[in-house]
């Protein structure tokens, strides 16, 4: 910064003028982090098939990319009392995440909470009423596999956010409601089930 | 449009002279209705009363007791009557072992008589709440207790009553009214009213849907029957006490007229087959009694289907009757008027708009945040024309309540509201978004706005917009 300072009053004809730029150059770092966290974002998604479900399989140029089901047959999960319906994840106002905040995508992708029934806040436990951890937690439904992909570093799991509210464009599609049991008090969500968070240090006795 | 309702002569029009409980001339108040606060005061355009909240026994259901909180030993409350204009003295004290408040539900008055979560009452202190009935207020209210996180359990237990506000000149002629308090409940085999603990399997449902009970009761009482005459008109003010129940209300095959909402008397009446009336939310109908002597027939709660998928109740298709009414007597040989005005709302201007504001429905939380009273969510000033852009995300409705300020409907989905009215309540159903337009013409304060599904309520699906 003090080079580009010393710089710009060499070369800059006003100090107003060459505040603005360098302004203007700590912007295009910015934007240059983001697009890179965007660009991670997608590399995440892609490679993790979340179009599989939530539409457009591995190629972020197919019609429906990520907007959610579209055959209301095919592509509905029954699994036990669920019927699941993948969602749109584009960053549309009424159909898609784009009245969510990443970090509600965060503590969905970390967590398992469903965003728009979790409040926008840093969770630091995961027992319910403890640390921002809701009392009744509010799962996503299975096959979501949430439990496997929150073992991924912070910085993917916020790359994912950025990528889907700032990299896609929002699609105007409405994917039915899922249908299934009251899921917040279920047990399928525990540690003795699903493991801990962070997963146990290696080596655990099947490790050597 | 108002056949059923419009005949050849009218009835002579008398004013209505004063409240009953504070002037002759008036008819007694029908067996099944709430009582009436009584007004001590002398003064003239003055309301006194007082209204203790307190711990009784009494018989909700037949052969069982039940532990109940009362205002003045009723349940539900008795009635708060006023006309526009009055001051309204309550003196209250709160004999209840938890703090509490009086909400006076869609009032436009002063913040200090609120009677929101910031006025706490003690166990054992007195309140005086006072405040101006202001001309337009006329319609049907309620009170109820509104304290930080407990209001689902105080309304649960019995306390709330409602308020009629008369007009200095109503359009309506003078006939037969009925307040009709709707309320749901849950009971013990002992009697006692039934609240399930917050970890439980029904605690989590009741955290979701809000607390339903399979009793229906009406103004206390399960199916009660109100009389009416061949070819009476009578004006049903109808209030919505339950915690989450929505109603949507039908009279087997009959129509109603439907001439008010919250914040009182439409422009023009509608006829309508049925009513959807949210919690906390207000309607005023005009019944027309039919057939012979002996006629019996029932209103109705119809199937609704505000739940999430995952909590809709098995039963959620049950048609529940709620009250028989009954064709007595004589026919009435002259039949009244209604008028096909009744009254002018002008309408807010969205062009004075100063902002638009975006209050986004998740489920149990605003914006994505729970309520924290020391944070204000929309800060304005008085004067202010403002619109409010209420959007539900999720897949179950959730009935938006504003203190203080009543609004009107802009639209609907995009769909113009084809009426005017004066709202505090509009149920925002699943996946749906609802502009209203609101000013704040008066009365700084703190005011709560939140989802008045009471379970949602009380786990923070609630905001504060300051007036300064």
């Amino acid at each position: 910064m003090l080079a580009m300072l010393i710089l710009a009053s060499c070369t800059a004809p006003s100090s107003s003028r060459s505040f603005a730029g360098a302004t203007g150059d700590t912007r295009i770092q910015t934007d240059r982090a983001r697009e890179d966290q965007i660009a991670r974002g997608r590399f995440v998604v892609i490679t993790h098939d979340c179009g599989g479900c939530h539409g457009g399989g591995s190629n972020p140029a197919a019609a429906g990319w990520l907007d959610g089901m579209r055959d209301t047959i095919n592509d509905v999960f029954h699994i036990g009392p669920y019927t699941t319906r993948p969602k749109n994840l584009t960053p549309d106002n009424t159909t898609g995440t784009g009245r969510l905040s990443e970090r509600q995508i965060f503590n969905a992708l970390r967590y398992g909470l469903r965003p728009e029934e979790t409040p926008d806040v840093e969770i630091t436990s995961t027992v319910p009423g403890q640390g921002n951890f809701p009392l009744h937690p509010h799962y996503l439904a299975p096959p979501m596999p949430w439990d496997a992909w929150r073992h991924l570093p912070d910085r993917d799991l916020w790359a994912i956010a950025a990528y889907l509210k700032q990299g896609l464009k929002p699609s105007n599609h409405r994917v039915p409601d899922s249908d299934g049991p009251p899921d917040f008090w279920v047990s399928a969500y525990t540690v003795k089930t699903i493991g801990a968070y962070p997963a146990a240090p290696y080596p655990t006795a099947n490790e050597r | 449009m108002l056949s059923g309702f419009v005949l050849a002569l009218s009835a002579p029009r008398t004013a209505h002279t004063a409240p009953a409980s504070r002037a002759v001339g008036l008819p007694e108040p029908d067996p099944s209705s709430p009582p009436i606060l009584v007004n001590i005061s002398k003064l003239p355009k003055t309301v006194e009363v007082n209204i203790t909240a307190a711990v009784a026994t009494l018989s909700m259901q037949p052969g069982a007791l039940s532990e109940v909180f009362a205002y003045n030993g009723s349940v539900p409350g008795p009635t708060l009557d006023v006309r526009e204009g009055d001051h309204v003295i309550v003196h209250f004290r709160n004999n209840l072992p938890e703090p509490t408040t009086i909400h006076w539900h869609g009032i436009h008055l002063p913040f200090e008589a609120d009677g929101s979560p910031f006025q706490p009452i003690a166990p054992g202190k007195t309140h005086d709440y006072e405040f101006t009935v202001r001309a337009g207020t006329a319609g049907t209210y309620w009170y109820h207790p509104h304290p930080d996180r407990r209001t689902g359990f105080a309304i649960g237990k019995g306390l709330f009553g409602g308020i009629v506000v008369h007009a200095a000149d109503d359009p309506l002629p003078s006939m037969d009214e009925k307040l009709i308090i709707l309320s749901d409940n849950r009971f013990l085999q002992d009697g006692s009213i039934g609240f399930a603990e917050a970890a439980s399997f029904t605690g989590g449902v009741d955290e979701e849907n809000g607390r339903e009970g399979p009793v229906l009761f009406v103004n206390g009482h399960v199916m009660p029957t109100v009389s009416i005459r061949n070819g009476e008109v009578q004006r049903w003010r109808l209030v919505n006490a339950s915690a989450g129940r929505i109603y949507r209300i039908a009279l087997s095959g009959h129509t109603f007229l439907h001439v008010g909402s919250d914040g009182g008397l439409f422009e023009k009446p509608l006829e309508v087959k049925e009513i959807l009336l949210t919690t906390g939310e207000r309607v005023e109908l005009l019944v027309r009694g039919t057939g012979a002597a002996g006629t019996r027939i029932v209103l109705q709660d119809l199937p609704y289907d505000r739940y999430a998928p995952q909590t809709r109740p098995a039963d959620w298709q049950t048609t529940r009757d709620l009250l028989t009414l009954q064709t007595t007597g004589e026919a009435v040989v002259n039949p009244i008027t209604i008028p096909a005005t009744l009254r002018k709302i002008t309408p807010l201007d969205p062009s004075k708009s100063t902002a638009v504001r975006t209050i986004v429905f998740g489920q149990g939380i605003i914006n994505g945040k729970t309520m924290d009273m020391s944070r204000v969510d929309v800060s304005t000033r008085v004067g202010a024309t403002e619109i409010w852009e209420i959007e539900n995300i999720v897949g179950m409705d959730h009935p938006f309540h504003l203190h203080g300020f009543q609004f009107q409907v802009l639209d609907r989905d995009g769909v113009p509201e084809p009426y005017r009215a004066w709202k505090d309540m509009l149920n925002i159903p699943k996946h749906s978004t609802a502009r209203i337009i609101v000013r704040y013409d008066d009365y700084p304060g703190k005011w709560m706005f939140h989802c008045h599904i009471l379970d949602h309520e009380d786990h923070g699906m609630m905001g504060v917009l300051e007036v300064r």
